[in-house]
């Protein structure tokens, strides 16, 4: 099934043996790199230089990436896989799945040391978060994108690529799970998040920081994160066509129980709660008591959401520091195993 | 049962007690000095050793809306009024005070702050306690100003993988608020936890937990005063649980090459001097004739020489001087550019200069070159 949906991909291409400045001999040892492409802005154009919202003008293909990055042969051997080419806002499950197995599948082989994944900013660390709990290996996954168009001024996704590239090939970056690479600044999967709407620096891991950076000189890692993730997850997405219904009810003052009661009586398996209010509370009472995953996340964007006797008393999970789309994540790959509130809560401390 | 059972048995009850179980018992006991029921009777708690050095931790004064003036003669708190305070730390350890102040601190006359010597004989008193089988972790109280600088020191210095973890306050023991207590509880509560062990010299303080070599002062007065501005917190204690969400790489404690054992009885000096428009080269031209073997410069930008100082950099690298570059921005690494390696600069990575310092002190006693004092900078 894996080979069949390669097989449509649109293009493989081996950088190694046409890129300038470097000898075809020294191309072959060159480490292997799979560059699986899955739109954003990144791969956006926009009519103008100067346009930099509203850039849906074009496409870039995958070998128009790569084309414009002769300097990637220089440092591996790039292969391209092309998923979709899409906004973030139009990942989808199927998407992410296809992603997972052909990633996994990839990073099988023993010539390629690692892979890049190009995504939209808006999602990415949702999708860079499933990876980082169903990707079967300790190579590296470097997730990457840009905030400008390809067709901007002063764009930043040919440097971001160029790191991603980078990083997927040090060997410090081996077994350190998943990775968001924007910036220079080489985030885990786990607590990054998108943080601004246009600035380059968006992506943050709020108090935790970064494991390390992409510099000019080399790569260096400070920080190698604690949490299960990779090769040391029990989730196994290898035969899996969909996941579980999980959705995100936001909290804010007076907020109605309607959209609870609506995402239970829609069939919901899980519900992320983003804080509450008092009628969501009553209301989830309900919706556990029907058999509903909840768990309980926040909208401040950092800290922990503690372990709470009176959360477990009423069957609900705490999401510890994920913010709600990556509890949503988290829940919908956790339900493929159980459904229990306290399994589902060791998996919430663990992961 | 075997030794190792009853091992792992022990640090899971550890593990259970200080992951979850301890809240429960705080937030039912006023008093707090009931252990919670969970708890098998006879365990034994883990042993910290609470080593005083001092600090607005250790200082009172007579109105508690005194939140700037404090200490002084007759205003100084034993590290023993800390534990008769705070009874709830019988909950998390056995908690034995260990006063290491110096003589004047005791006094309430101290003047000019903590001093190498010193840190030198609390670095050695450390390691005997860590080397104590009976211990499975170390508290350190010291002053916030330079207590980065300290624990810097101490985590190249000791070696051992138990847990050492630097505490201050940025309000006195007395002040309204005063943060002292439960940052406190909270150090204990991480010197307690066996997840700490093995990750270097940590400071706790305003419930988070930071790495010696990236933590610094960076308000004057605020509670939240400390951060690792270019990497971010190792974990947190909240009320639940002490977590730690990575680990830190680079060589430290039980992998250090500088244990204090192999030290010699003087370090080489070593200065800092800073970065600005106009900068004159005669600052460092004084610091090499008054004996230093190395300077720091924090330099501006990328760690850009400025000034004068290019030229005066020449001059004390005639005379073996070895210069580090670090930079003023706080954030960011100095690269290892081909420049400044024809310069014969060592890019000071992302140090902060006090801590560069004291790194390229160790590194010059021990006899490093320029090639040597770059790995110690590549790998510390």
């Amino acid at each position: 099934m894996i080979q069949r949906w390669l097989g449509t991909v649109c293009a493989t291409v081996l950088m190694g043996l046409t890129g300038p400045g470097s000898p075809a001999q020294a191309a072959e040892s060159l480490p292997g790199v799979v560059v699986f492409t899955t739109g954003g802005t990144i791969q956006s154009k926009g009519a103008h230089r100067q346009k930099l919202s509203e850039y849906s003008d074009g496409r870039v293909t995958p070998l128009e990436l790569l084309a414009d990055l002769p300097e990637l042969s220089e440092i591996a051997r790039v292969e391209v896989r092309e998923v979709s080419n899409l906004g973030s806002g139009n990942m989808t499950t199927e998407l992410q799945l296809k992603l997972a197995k052909g990633i996994n599948e990839a990073l099988s082989r023993p010539d390629v040391a690692g892979a890049v994944v190009t995504h939209g900013t808006g999602t990415l660390e949702e999708t860079a978060y499933f990876l980082h709990l169903v990707v079967r290996s300790e190579k590296p996954v470097v997730v990457v994108g840009a905030m400008r168009p390809w067709s901007a001024i002063s764009r930043d996704g040919p440097l971001n690529l160029y790191n991603a590239v980078r990083t997927a090939v040090t060997p410090e970056a081996v077994g350190k799970g998943v990775f968001v690479l924007l910036d220079d600044t080489i985030h885990s999967a786990r607590w990054v998040t998108k943080g601004n709407t246009t600035r380059v620096e968006t992506f943050v891991s709020r108090e935790i920081g970064p494991l390390g950076y992409a510099d000019a000189d080399k790569v260096v890692f400070y920080r190698t994160p604690l949490t299960r993730h990779t090769a040391k997850s029990e989730f196994d997405v290898s035969t899996l066509t969909n996941l579980p219904p999980v959705d995100v009810v936001y909290g804010y003052q007076e907020a109605s129980a309607e959209p609870l009661k609506a995402l239970v009586t829609a069939g919901a398996a899980g519900i992320v709660l983003a804080d509450g209010s008092p009628a969501v509370t009553q209301a989830l009472l309900g919706a556990v008591s029907k058999g509903v995953a909840v768990v309980q996340s926040d909208r401040k964007g950092s800290g922990r959401v503690l372990l709470s006797e009176r959360q477990a008393g009423r069957g609900v999970v705490t999401a510890d520091s994920l913010n709600a789309q990556k509890a949503r994540i988290l829940l919908r790959v956790a339900l493929t195993k159980t459904k229990e509130p306290r399994e589902l809560q060791r998996i919430f401390n663990e992961y | 049962m075997s030794l190792e059972r009853t091992m792992n048995r022990r640090s899971a009850l550890r593990q259970a007690l200080l992951g979850g179980a301890v809240l429960a018992g705080i937030g039912r006991s006023v008093r707090g000095q009931e252990i919670p029921k969970v708890l098998p009777p006879g365990l034994n708690l883990p042993r910290v050793m609470l080593v005083s050095m001092g600090g607005t931790i250790a200082s009172k004064a007579t109105s508690r809306m005194n939140l700037n003036n404090y200490g002084g003669p007759g205003n100084r708190v034993a590290p023993q009024d800390w534990v008769d305070a705070l009874p709830e730390l019988a909950l998390v350890a056995r908690v034995t005070p260990d006063d290491q102040r110096a003589p004047e601190d005791v006094a309430g006359r101290s003047a000019g702050g903590m001093t190498t010597a010193h840190i030198r004989k609390v670095t050695a008193r450390v390691q005997e306690l860590v080397n104590d089988p009976t211990v499975d972790g170390v508290v350190v109280t010291h002053g916030t100003n330079t207590m980065a600088e300290t624990a810097w020191f101490m985590n190249l210095a000791v070696n051992t993988r138990k847990p050492i973890v630097f505490v201050g306050s940025q309000r006195p023991w007395s002040g309204l608020s005063g943060d002292g207590p439960l940052n406190l509880f909270n150090a204990v509560r991480v010197a307690a936890t066996p997840s700490a062990e093995g990750m270097g010299v940590l400071h706790v303080m305003n419930q988070n937990i930071n790495a010696a070599r990236d933590v610094m002062k960076m308000s004057a007065y605020r509670v939240e005063a400390f951060r690792s501005p270019d990497l971010g917190i190792l974990g947190v204690v909240d009320p639940d649980r002490v977590v730690f969400h990575t680990a830190p790489l680079r060589r430290h404690t039980h992998a250090s090459e500088f244990h204090l054992a192999g030290l010699p009885e003087a370090l080489p000096a070593v200065e800092i001097l800073y970065g600005y428009t106009d900068a004159p080269g005669y600052l460092l031209d004084a610091m090499v004739s008054n004996g230093a073997k190395g300077v720091v410069i924090d330099g501006t930008g990328a760690g850009a020489l400025a000034g004068g100082q290019s030229e005066a950099v020449k001059r004390a690298q005639e005379k073996g001087v070895i210069v580090v570059a670090t930079t003023r921005t706080r954030s960011g690494r100095v690269q290892d550019t081909p420049r400044r390696r024809e310069s014969s600069i060592v890019p000071g990575d992302n140090f902060q200069p006090e801590k560069a310092r004291m790194l390229l002190q160790m590194a010059l006693a021990k006899g490093a070159d320029l090639n040597g004092v770059r790995r110690v900078f590549e790998q510390y």
